[in-house]
């Protein structure tokens, strides 16, 4: 635990770099007041819509994705442990690759589900 | 040394998972969640388990959290109105919450018999806990690929299905 | 930890911190130089000479520069933007092994900011933290066009840590421990005689994984989408401006040093001179100090060449489009990167089994 210590010390290096960014950006910078600024980019628009939020509708996509991403990087989270100890544990027979085959058999086939009904593209 | 840790991080993660529950806005309560997850892996690294700290950052923060906040984003959650006063849903979470904190701390003391830890190996550094994994919980990990397969299936029909309905009223 | 040991690593920290932020105006520099080479036209030549002071010039432009803040915008997340995509690329440098050791002060000091033996893991744990950075910015700047492309940058970005975390379990496999120090000093000396023993021969195909999957997890062209700049403005920094602009800048570019520090790590060698081991250049050279500072010069050469081999190929290859991109990752990188699980597990079966 003690090795972690540098990461922390890092950590306040990198928050104080930042900060600096922070307010060096406040006192260099000029303030120049103009109502243009104030709204956000709008291609072609003259007035923008002040008091809407401007959000998407929804997408299926990017929400598919991200459950897609979450279980598979559970399964990959699995091959981490595994690797560690394969090397050694191969004196002693190939349990752990018949292990390894059997997970790697059901994660292929989640792969193959969600390829074969097209999840990820068009959705 | 490592108390004084402790005791900062311990409030710093309580302060943000309050901040998860108290927030009118869903993605503070996210970004909530995140602090909240980050103060834990910082715990599990001031017990020792390194492994499991990183295993937090990786999977929780880095992937749950994520989910989440892709959530909220597409579906646009407005601030929250206040609530009515008078809903029997929120007294029976209040009731359920005091009773389950109740059985923590009463655990926590030792007096409580409901929550007795079975006979778990105990490991807490990476390589005890892979091969461990790997001989006595090797059945565990099977399982858990199975499961995970489901739970892919189940997740994509699920999204599709609603994806049908919402193409379907439009 | 007493105070002496303290100081010594807070300056230790702080150096090597320093040192990977200096990549950032040496990139802008290196970059646009390359750039107007691919392109075949000057590039930046005015400021000094071969406009080596370019990245000053830049530097105090973005400085000096107003910060106009949109009314509709989310003041917490808005402000939290560049801090959330700046810290987790300054903590994954705690990870990178620099050169072996130093005595100095009677002490041995690794150059390392923290010699954990879960680095490889906090890598990629602290590298997945960099979605927030992305995602908080975008939508905070309530902007569509920020929006749409925080959304794909991250979708991006995430699709992409799956094939990194396959590829370092392949790596890990091969080595037998998430420690980086412990893997560049199994990359020690000559293989087969002629060929320096770098990781890249015995698993080319991770390497080519890797190398593919930190284009993207850095944004990198050729999967520049979500800042292209014809079609989403800026993306999800469209509504930043100067210091705040420069961050997400700053960010991409040691997001890039330390992928190629994993990349050389991993695959190349990491602080070792090729085909010297680091006990005949003791003896040659007579001091540990010494030895120290051709290993960190030999570590910076390594990561130099892979940083011109990712500016060479961005000013070279087209964008990919968005579903291009996914098919990549899903339908290329991770079946690719299971097989080579796979392949690796069984062949060092029966290279080694029983």
């Amino acid at each position: 635990m003690e090795a972690f210590l540098p990461i922390g010390i890092l950590f306040l290096f990198a928050v104080m770099l930042c900060a600096g960014i922070y307010v060096l950006t406040n006192l260099l910078g000029p303030r120049i007041f103009q109502k243009n600024k104030l709204s956000t980019y709008e291609c072609g628009v003259q007035n923008p819509l002040f008091e809407t939020n401007a959000r998407l509708p929804f997408k299926f996509r990017f929400y598919l994705v991200a459950v897609i991403f979450l279980l598979f990087d559970v399964e990959g989270a699995f091959f981490l442990p595994w690797a560690l100890v394969y090397r050694e544990s191969l004196q002693l027979g190939a349990n752990l690759l018949i292990a390894m085959l059997v997970f790697s058999v059901f994660i292929i086939l989640g792969l193959i589900y969600v390829f074969q009904n097209n999840y990820l593209n068009v959705d | 040394m490592r108390e004084v840790f402790f005791m900062i991080f311990s409030i710093f993660t309580v302060l943000a998972a309050l901040g998860v529950v108290v927030s009118r806005h869903a993605i503070f309560s996210a970004f909530s969640l995140v602090l909240a997850f980050f103060g834990l892996a910082i715990l599990y690294l001031l017990w020792g388990t390194s492994f499991v700290s990183m295993l937090q950052i990786l999977i929780y923060t880095g992937a749950i959290v994520v989910l989440f906040v892709f959530v909220v984003m597409l579906l646009d959650l407005k601030k929250e109105e206040t609530l009515d006063s008078a809903k029997t849903g929120p007294l029976v979470m209040a009731g359920l919450s005091v009773w389950f904190f109740s059985l923590l701390i009463l655990r926590a003391l030792n007096r409580a018999t409901y929550f007795k830890s079975t006979n778990v190996e105990a490991a807490s550094d990476i390589k005890s806990i892979s091969t461990l994994l790997f001989s006595k919980y090797l059945w565990g990990f099977e399982i858990l690929s199975v499961f995970l397969l489901a739970l892919i299936v189940s997740a994509c029909v699920l999204a599709r299905a609603e994806y049908m309905e919402r193409k379907a009223d439009q | 930890m007493d105070l002496t040991e303290l100081s010594i690593v807070s300056i230790k920290t702080l150096l090597i911190y320093v040192a990977f932020i200096q990549v950032v105006p040496v990139m802008i520099w290196v970059e646009r130089k390359g750039a107007a080479l691919i392109q075949d036209r000057p590039g930046p030549n005015r400021v000094g000479p071969f406009g080596v002071f370019q990245p000053i010039a830049d530097a105090l432009k973005f400085l000096f520069k107003e910060d106009p803040v949109p009314k509709e915008v989310n003041r917490l997340l808005y402000n939290l933007g560049p801090f959330l995509i700046l810290l987790p690329s300054s903590l994954i440098i705690a990870a990178i092994p620099v050169g072996d050791r130093v005595e100095l002060f009677g002490r041995d000091i690794l150059l390392q900011v923290a010699d954990i033996d879960v680095a490889l893991l906090f890598f990629l744990s602290i590298s997945s933290l960099g979605v927030y950075g992305i995602l908080f910015g975008g939508w905070a700047s309530n902007n569509k066009y920020s929006l749409l492309g925080a959304m794909r940058s991250s979708s991006q970005v995430i699709s992409y840590e799956i094939p990194i975390a396959l590829s370092a379990a392949n790596a890990v496999m091969f080595y037998g421990t998430f420690s980086l120090r412990q893997m560049v000093m199994q990359q020690e000396g000559v293989l087969l005689g002629f060929l320096p023993n770098w990781g890249i021969w015995f698993q080319p195909i991770g390497f080519l994984v890797l190398f593919v999957a930190l284009f993207a997890e850095t944004n990198r062209l050729p999967f520049d989408l979500p800042e292209s700049e014809a079609e989403l403005v800026g993306g999800y920094h469209t509504e930043y401006g100067s210091m705040k602009f420069a961050a997400f800048f700053m960010a991409e570019y040691i997001n890039l040093a330390t992928a190629s520090a994993l990349l050389v790590t991993l695959f190349f060698g990491g602080w070792h001179v090729p085909w010297l081991s680091d006990s005949w250049l003791l003896l040659k050279l007579g001091s540990q100090n010494v030895v120290a500072l051709v290993q960190v010069a030999m570590f910076l050469a390594k990561i130099s060449v892979l940083l011109c081999i990712f500016v060479w190929v961005r000013w070279t290859v087209p964008r990919f489009r968005f579903d291009q991109l996914m098919h990549l990752a899903w339908g290329n990188l991770i079946p690719l990167g299971l097989a080579n699980i796979i392949v690796t597990a069984i062949l060092l079966y029966f290279f080694e089994g029983r």
